[in-house]
């Protein structure tokens, strides 16, 4: 919700791919203005690993819609390793990039929600809420989001509302790699989520930023520091 | 209490405690080496705080930055060099500062996630091979009831503290069933890190059970979830109450 009670200029990241074509079409499709950022491509591109994008690409929404209402932080990297052979270096580039470049978006995007009294959604994760095997990286940037959409909403409050989603599988292409690493096929490992979650099925991307949607709206209004978990039932903590 | 069997026994334990100049991290190391392990005292910068802690619980201080890989490998190569093999790794350093959301500035931040999240990884890809070589181990985190509950002006604080929870919880799945990785998840705590203003009773008037926490209260749970053999992924939130979840 904003200012004038309806939406306005959402800017949302990692809107290439499977999740966040969801989002920018549910978000637009709810009256929105979206401006969708990208890794490398179009007018909001950059990586948010690199401490300056998260300025600039505020600057650039600001600029060019002259408000920002909602920010939607859904970029990810995410490779997977045992937690004594994963590379370092590249270790810390996820947590970094997931965790670090959504508090530099938070930090450049405050002073215009605080204005507009927007919000933010972070975009977490089931393994940042449970824990995932040879994702210690990948986890441990989700489940630091939980910790920072609290401590936000508390902060930010009552000017801006700060929630997370922390979604189960997704159909996306994000289950190739999660394939890989798994060492079989993509259909095996669509049965195998599957049958992990209660509900038996994975989730579309429209239904996961359908939950966006609604922490974004009037509808959710006295939503803070929540973390919603669309997940089927996987896990009930 | 001791453990039964094994060439372990002969000897006696050996934990690495990260953190262990004071506060939380010294109470651990004291709680430790009363229950008969030996002692590996991590200090960050603190040196002499350090080694007075080694000599009182019969240990060896060692220095590094937990934020620093590299060195904390060589802390341990050389702890079990000195020791024998960790069986138990308590990632306790940490640091606490507060600060609004648009004044932390990108030094803080990484500072904040390299140790405290950090003080985490890099001691567990430490001591992760040799623990699974051996068939046992058992590592404690030790995170904050703000990553729980979160708090003002503490946005980089409870993000490193929340990342350690979700790497533990990791760690759990990954290092079943041989090893075990658990979460202690402290209050307020009368240690040198606490700021003034959680002493009094405008602060312990809120927690029902009307006071801040001792360190060798935390200490106890420590060894408690470190030993437990069915607790694994586990978190204990000692807060006299201040979050009830």
């Amino acid at each position: 919700m904003t200012a004038d009670g309806g939406t306005g200029v959402a800017l949302v990241t990692g809107s290439a791919g499977g999740l966040g074509r969801a989002l920018v079409t549910a978000l637009s499709a709810a009256g929105w203005t979206v401006a969708a950022a990208t890794h490398r491509d179009g007018p909001f591109a950059g990586d948010l690993a690199d401490l300056t994008v998260a300025d600039e690409l505020v600057a650039r929404v600001v600029e060019r819609f002259s408000r920002l209402d909602l920010v939607v932080a859904n970029h990810a990297a995410m490779t997977m390793a045992p937690v004594d052979t994963h590379p370092v270096d590249d270790w810390w580039r996820i947590v970094d990039t997931n965790l670090g470049g959504s508090f530099r978006l938070a930090r450049a995007a405050a002073p215009h929600l605080v204005h507009a009294r927007g919000s933010i959604v972070f975009i977490s994760s089931e393994w940042g809420v449970t824990g995932w095997p040879g994702a210690t990286a990948y986890a441990s940037s989700k489940a630091g989001l939980v910790g920072l959409t609290k401590a936000l909403a508390r902060e930010l409050a009552p000017d801006v509302r700060v929630n997370a989603v922390a979604p189960g599988a997704i159909d996306t292409s994000q289950l190739a790699v999660d394939a890989e690493a798994a060492g079989v096929t993509l259909d095996e490992v669509r049965a195998r989520y599957a049958n992990a979650a209660p509900l038996r099925r994975i989730a579309s991307p429209a239904e996961i930023a359908a939950t966006v949607v609604f922490l974004a709206a009037p509808e959710g209004a006295y939503y803070t520091g929540q973390v919603l978990q669309p997940n089927g039932g996987t896990t009930m903590a | 209490m001791s453990r039964s069997g094994g060439p372990a026994a002969d000897r006696g334990r050996v934990v690495l405690v990260t953190g262990a100049s004071g506060g939380i991290g010294r109470a651990t190391a004291e709680r430790f080496a009363t229950a008969g392990y030996r002692v590996a005292v991590h200090y960050g910068t603190n040196r002499a705080a350090g080694e007075a802690v080694a000599l009182e619980v019969d240990g060896i201080a060692f220095g590094c930055d937990v934020a620093d890989p590299d060195a904390v490998a060589t802390m341990v190569r050389a702890a079990e060099d000195a020791l024998g093999p960790i069986d138990v790794a308590v990632c306790n350093a940490g640091f606490y500062e507060e600060r609004p959301l648009v004044a932390i500035d990108d030094v803080l931040w990484e500072r904040s996630l390299r140790v405290l999240l950090g003080g985490g990884f890099h001691v567990a890809r430490a001591v992760v091979p040799g623990m699974r070589a051996r068939g046992h181990g058992s590592i404690v985190v030790v995170a904050s009831e703000l990553a729980l509950c979160g708090g003002v002006e503490v946005a980089h604080y409870v993000a490193g503290k929340a990342a350690l929870i979700g790497l533990a919880r990791s760690l759990a799945r990954e290092l079943a069933p041989h090893l075990r990785v658990n979460i202690v998840a402290p209050g307020a705590v009368d240690t040198p890190l606490l700021p003034d203003r959680d002493r009094g009773p405008s602060y312990t008037d809120t927690v029902p059970l009307r006071r801040i926490g001792r360190p060798a209260e935390i200490a106890e749970a420590i060894l408690h979830l470190a030993e437990a053999p069915w607790s694994t992924g586990a978190l204990y939130s000692p807060n006299g109450g201040v979050v009830i979840q």
